[in-house]
């Protein structure tokens, strides 16, 4: 499963761009939001990636390390060889999810909320969030202000002019049956379909291991679902 | 060879003693500076690294040596061009004044690198914020130091390869003597104001000289400088004045966050403005750093790319002062060299 690495690191176009010869100056963590909160080191990601050591790699796929970054490529404006460790970041995770690394840890865990959520989201809405999917009893942190305007969702969206799943212009509008095709065809083409189907396949795999199971022995995704959500 | 005429571009170090060296060999010489003085840089360092040596000093002495051998020195004069005239060479100012030579000597020195190009270091934003060449300058003027508010600084941040090993800028070279000069400025601090914390930036201490590691010791054992692997990420201004910097400690993985009363800038060597004033308008050719480029990296170091035109000191590649020297007389050999070899 963790084998050649390197290569399939190095095949991926992002490398080419993010990494082109780090010398350990950390310019990159100093600047970065995610290692002033987190055990988190852009620096550190770059010179593993660059040691070309498979091992540290594979422990890299597997660990909580590469999901705290926030994507907000500070980093590639500072860096004084050019580098950019948040497309570092974009293809380890990429290389974790293909290779089902990502269920070693917790964070990696949670890719399986995200293609459920954000990812479904996509496809069905063609937005990354909908009002209509924050459902307040699955989102309590969005507190009784969101509960009052998903209860109200009609008026308040249109007393500030969006123009919630009309059609025609506007925020919110419904995106049309042919483009959210069109986008189904991106994501089909792209590999972000298989992507998801990844996901999901070792995302089942986890919760049976977890003995998530129905009676059948099938994987049960409401249980790991839960468990996620707990963990 | 005695009636051949060299002309040397730039009254620097470099220029001075070749042009004196030469002259004792018995050439007619020609010393053109575009300042009213001759003497360069040099003339705004406050001390000199390794010995704290004074560069007033040193100036003089080569202004007398010059002197002596009969070097005919212009100053206030900025050559603009060289044009080549079969063997021999006409030389252009901007006033229409003429030099003609046998031979050309490019000794036009170096730039200072523009901090303000570094933005997030706030140069030219935050009064607290100032480069090494600043602090030569304050030094030999006042010789004090003090923060805009006028005080005495208790914390001072020198950065280390600023506009140096940096794509960003599109300066990728090392400039060879920041990281000294750093460390001849802690402890000058640090002997100035004893309960001042110095904290030098770094990535690599590149300190290749003689008695440079040693200086870096006396720095660490007798003046209590720290010195931290990381470079600066980005510097702010607080509502004090104060300057809050972000680096990483490399060394502990960790990012972190200090507040100091002034930083100073270690600000690198770029090549000349003239210089590529000076190419445009002849075929002498630069390297990839925009130095002018030698014939021959090692055998032929002060030969340009065009014969009869040979070149010098820091227009060649950021270099200490014992190296210019050094330089400034190995490229009086080559030009003496030229002429013998030169079949009349
Ligand atoms: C901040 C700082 C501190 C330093 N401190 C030290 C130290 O302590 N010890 C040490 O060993 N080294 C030190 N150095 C290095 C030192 O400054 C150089 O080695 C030295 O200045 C090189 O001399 P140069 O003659 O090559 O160049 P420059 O000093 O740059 O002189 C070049 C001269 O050429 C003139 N010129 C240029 N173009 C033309 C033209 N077209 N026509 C006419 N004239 C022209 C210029 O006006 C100038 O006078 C320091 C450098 C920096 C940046
Ligand atoms: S800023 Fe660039 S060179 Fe410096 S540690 Fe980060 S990736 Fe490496
Ligand atoms: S992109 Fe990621 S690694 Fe880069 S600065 Fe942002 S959070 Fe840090
Ligand atoms: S001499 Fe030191 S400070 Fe200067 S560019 Fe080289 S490594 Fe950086």
């Amino acid at each position: 499963m963790y084998s050649d690495l390197n290569q399939r690191l190095k095949a991926d176009v992002r490398l080419e761009e993010g990494l082109q010869a780090c010398m350990n100056c950390g310019i990159c963590t100093a600047i970065c939001p995610a290692a002033e909160f987190y055990e988190y080191d852009p620096r550190s990601i770059a010179i593993t990636v660059q040691s070309g050591n498979e091992e540290k790699i594979a422990a890299l796929l597997q660990s909580d390390t590469i999901w705290y970054c926030g994507q907000c490529m500070s980093c590639k404006t500072r860096c004084p060889r050019n580098n950019c460790p948040g497309l570092i970041i974009s293809v380890l995770r990429k290389l974790s999810q293909e290779t089902g690394a990502f269920i070693k840890s917790r964070m990696g865990r949670q890719q399986y909320l995200i293609v459920k959520t954000i990812g479904a989201n996509l496809l069905q809405f063609g937005y990354c969030v909908h009002p209509t999917s924050l459902v307040p009893a699955t989102h309590p942190e969005q507190g009784p202000v969101w509960r009052w305007i998903y209860e109200n969702m009609q008026e308040v969206y249109a007393s500030v002019g969006a123009n919630l799943d009309g059609d025609g212009p506007g925020a919110l509008r419904k995106i049309s049956d042919k483009d959210l095709d069109e986008l189904h065809q991106i994501f089909e083409v792209s590999g972000g379909l298989k992507l998801y189907q990844t996901i999901e396949y070792f995302s089942q795999r986890k919760a049976i291991e977890l003995g998530l199971t129905d009676p059948n022995g099938e994987a049960d995704m409401e249980k790991y679902t839960q468990y996620l959500l707990n963990e | 060879m005695n009636n051949k005429h060299v002309a040397v571009i730039g009254g620097g170090i470099a220029g001075m003693e070749a042009a004196s060296v030469l002259a004792r060999q018995g050439l007619k010489v020609t010393l053109i500076e575009k300042q009213a003085n001759t003497g360069g840089k040099l003339n705004d360092w406050d001390h000199l690294f390794p010995d704290f040596s004074s560069p007033d000093e040193l100036v003089n002495s080569l202004a007398n040596k010059t002197k002596d051998s009969g070097v005919n020195t212009v100053c206030n004069t900025e050559i603009s061009r060289i044009e080549r005239n079969g063997k021999r060479f006409e030389l252009r100012a901007n006033q229409d004044v003429r030099f003609f030579a046998d031979a050309v000597l490019v000794a036009s020195g170096f730039n200072v690198f523009d901090a303000t190009i570094k933005e997030e270091y706030g140069y030219g934003l935050f009064g607290n914020v100032i480069t090494s060449v600043d602090f030569e300058k304050r030094m030999k003027k006042h010789g004090q130091l003090h923060t805009i508010q006028g005080t005495a600084p208790k914390r001072v941040a020198i950065i280390h390869c600023v506009g140096s090993r940096d794509a960003k800028v599109g300066n990728t070279y090392c400039s060879k003597v920041c990281c000294i000069t750093g460390i001849k400025q802690a402890i000058e601090i640090s002997e100035m104001l004893p309960d001042c914390e110095v904290f030098c930036f770094y990535m690599d201490l590149r300190l290749y000289g003689s008695k440079f590691d040693s200086l870096y010791l006396q720095a660490q054992k007798r003046h209590k400088i720290q010195f931290i692997r990381g470079r600066l990420s980005e510097a702010a201004e607080r509502a004090d004045k104060s300057i809050q910097i972000k680096a990483e400690d490399t060394l502990q993985g960790r990012p972190l966050r200090m507040t100091v009363d002034m930083v100073i800038l270690l600000v690198g060597m770029e090549p000349g403005v003239s210089t590529s004033q000076l190419i445009q308008k002849n075929q002498m050719t630069v390297d990839e750093n925009g130095f002018l480029k030698s014939a021959n990296m090692h055998c032929a170091r002060n030969q340009s790319t065009q014969e009869g035109i040979f070149m010098t000191g820091t227009a060649i590649c950021p270099m200490a002062v014992n190296e210019t020297l050094e330089n400034a007389r190995s490229a009086a050999t080559e030009i003496i060299h030229f002429f013998e070899n030169r079949r009349p």
